[in-house]
Formats: structure tokens, sequence, C-alpha cells
């Protein structure tokens, strides 16, 4: 009786040393595939973000959130070299989770930028033109007058009279 | 001053003055190449000056370090730093090369930087299970700003400088976007640390 009895104690604690091994490891294999998830979405958020900082938008309040992402990542890397899962799985969604919507808001601003600098470049090519335009009829009456004002000066000039010897 | 001369005068004249009526529109659309891209690395001492450096250390005691990353790529950056810990047999990052250490990373930062921003942390360490055997020193564990990291190192006695040396050291790395995974920077800091026991 006391040899079943120990018999059955054996197997129920090699079963939990089984389940928990068995745990850990499907915990280490989810944590990995949430780490690869979230490094591939903040790399996708950074890429975004310095597109639509390249463009003139104004990043801050991305750039903040992004940070936050990173270190959510960085605390999930960290975790998981010191083999606590749980926490770089937790770590890692929510650093996937954080980073949603940065790249849609960064495309966002990145279109409102390029769109801005359009606009912009137009108004300062049209008036550069208008002005050039103007110049251009400017300087050929400019021309005109500036070359009469040179001829009448030269013709003026009388001619030096020198003795002769 | 001749007819010629004047003519030429006149045209450089209007033609100048169209450049600066252009200024604006050309300023827009050329982009004028920015100067050095770099980035800096360095780590100071617990005063947050470039001394008192913790050197010789013992087990179970706290040790501080800045370490501070400034950026000047003209742009968003996206950094991370790898902290490594080696004896004096174990292989450093090759400068000439701008190859890593082979050492895996212990712990990492990541973080963002525009152009000209700096990054700057505060980090704790200590050491826990520290023995001495004969001459030679096991470091078992690290503990940088609460993460516990099993590192596992043995020190020997160094003849010539007279001590059981390993060092810390921090890889800078830097995402590259074209091939959408880091790059090692080539840069690296790092501090020797000279075990001792605890008095």
């Amino acid at each position: 009786m006391y040899v079943v009895k120990y018999k059955s104690f054996f197997c129920f604690v090699m079963f939990i040393l089984l389940f928990s091994w068995f745990a850990h490891l499907c915990f280490a294999d989810k944590a990995e595939k949430a780490l690869i998830d979230a490094e591939h979405d903040l790399a996708s958020a950074y890429v975004a973000v310095a597109e639509a900082e390249k463009a003139g938008a104004n990043v801050s309040r991305l750039l903040v959130k992004v940070e936050f992402t990173g270190n959510l990542l960085a605390d999930a890397y960290n975790a998981y070299r010191t083999y606590d899962y749980d926490k770089a799985y937790l770590c890692a969604i929510n650093c996937s989770d954080s980073g949603d919507g940065i790249v849609y808001a960064a495309s966002s601003l990145k279109l409102e930028a390029e769109e801005a600098y359009s606009t912009r470049l137009f108004i300062t090519a049209a008036i550069s033109s208008a002005v050039l335009s103007v110049l251009f009829v400017l300087s050929l009456f400019g021309w005109k007058y500036f070359k009469n004002k040179y001829l009448k000066r030269v013709f003026g000039m009388k001619p030096e009279v020198v003795k002769a010897e | 001053m001749s007819f010629e001369n004047f003519k030429l005068l006149y045209m450089l004249s209007c033609i100048g003055l169209g450049l600066i009526v252009l200024s604006p529109t050309l300023a827009m659309v050329i982009q004028v190449p920015g100067g050095e891209r770099f980035s800096e690395l360095w780590i100071l001492g617990p005063g947050h000056m470039a001394e008192d450096y913790p050197f010789n250390v013992a087990a179970n005691e706290v040790y501080k370090v800045y370490l501070g990353i400034g950026n000047h790529m003209i742009g968003l950056e996206y950094y991370k730093v790898n902290v490594k810990f080696r004896n004096q047999t174990e292989p450093v990052p090759d400068a000439f090369n701008g190859t890593p250490s082979t050492l895996d990373s212990l712990l990492e930062y990541r973080f963002l930087l525009r152009d000209k921003e700096i990054w700057e942390k505060e980090i704790l360490f200590s050491f826990e299970d520290v023995s001495f055997e004969g001459n030679m020193c096991r470091v078992s564990k690290l503990v940088i700003d609460g993460y516990a990291l099993d590192v596992d190192k043995v020190a020997v006695w160094d003849e010539e400088s007279g001590g059981l040396y390993c060092q810390l050291f921090f890889e800078l790395w830097l995402y590259d976007a074209a091939v959408s995974s880091f790059q090692y920077h080539n840069r690296f800091v790092g501090i020797w640390l000279n075990m001792t026991r605890n008095l």
C-alpha cells in the first residue's frame, strides 16, 4: 500500500515537473514569436516616423510614443534574456499594441507635410516666376534706357585736340 | 568703359537679380548636403565627470556610471546599445574591421534620437556570487538596472598589472532601414574592473 502511494506521489511530482517544463518551453516559444512581431512593428513605426520627419512633419508627439514602445521592447528582450518569459511576452504584446496606429499616424502626417510643402513650393515658385517676368520686362526697358544714356554720353564727348608739333 | 563691357555688366546684374528672386524656390528644391554624419558615445563616472570610474569592485556593492549617446547623423535615428561583459581573454569589438564583439549581449537599451539630440542614462551595476580560488575569480551574476544576469566569467590574475580584470562595455548599434536590421555602428565604450574581495 505504502509503495503504491509512494509511486503515485512520484508520478504526480514527475507530471508536475514535466508539465512546468513544457509550459516553460511553450511560454519561451510564445514570447519569442511576440518579440519578433514587436521588433517588426517597432521597426515599421520608426521608418514611418523617420519618413514623416524628413518630409517636414512635426513628429514630437509620435516620437514620445515610439520612444515608449522602444523601451517596452528593450524590457521585453531583457526579460527574455533573464528567462522571465511571462514578462517578456507581456512587454512584447504591449509594445505591439502601443506601436499600433503609429505607422498610420506617421503616414497621415507625412502626407499632410508633403501637401503643405507642395502648396508652399507652388506659391513660392509662382511669386518668383511673376517677379522674374516683371524683372525681365523691366530689364528690356532698362537696357534701352541705359544704352541710350551710355551712347549719349559717348557721343557727347568732344574729341581731344592735340597740338600739332 | 567700352560698350561690350557695359553690356556684360548689365547682363550680369540682371542674372544676379534673377537668382536673388529665384533663391527662395531654389532653396526649397535643392538639398544642400549636411556636414559629417557621426554618433557620439561616452561613459562618465558617478559624479557625471570623466573621472572616478569604478575600478576596484567587490560583490554586493552598487556602482554607478552614466552612459550617453549624441546623434549627429542629420536625421532621426533608431539606436540600440548592447551591454556586454568579458574577461581579459575574450574578444572586444574590432574597430579596424568595424565588427562587434562575438559575445552575447546581456542587456540592451533602445531609443530614438533626432539630429543633435542626446540620450543619457544612469547605469547601476553590482556583482553577486563572486568566488575566489587561487589566482582566479569567478563572477556568476552581474546585476544591471535590476536585471540579474548570468555571466559566469573567470578572471585570471594578471601578473603585469596585478589584478583580476573584467570589462563591462557598451556597443552602439544603429537601425538600417535598407536592410531592416540593426548594424554595428563601430563604436563602443567600456570600463575595466578589478575584482576584489569584500573587506
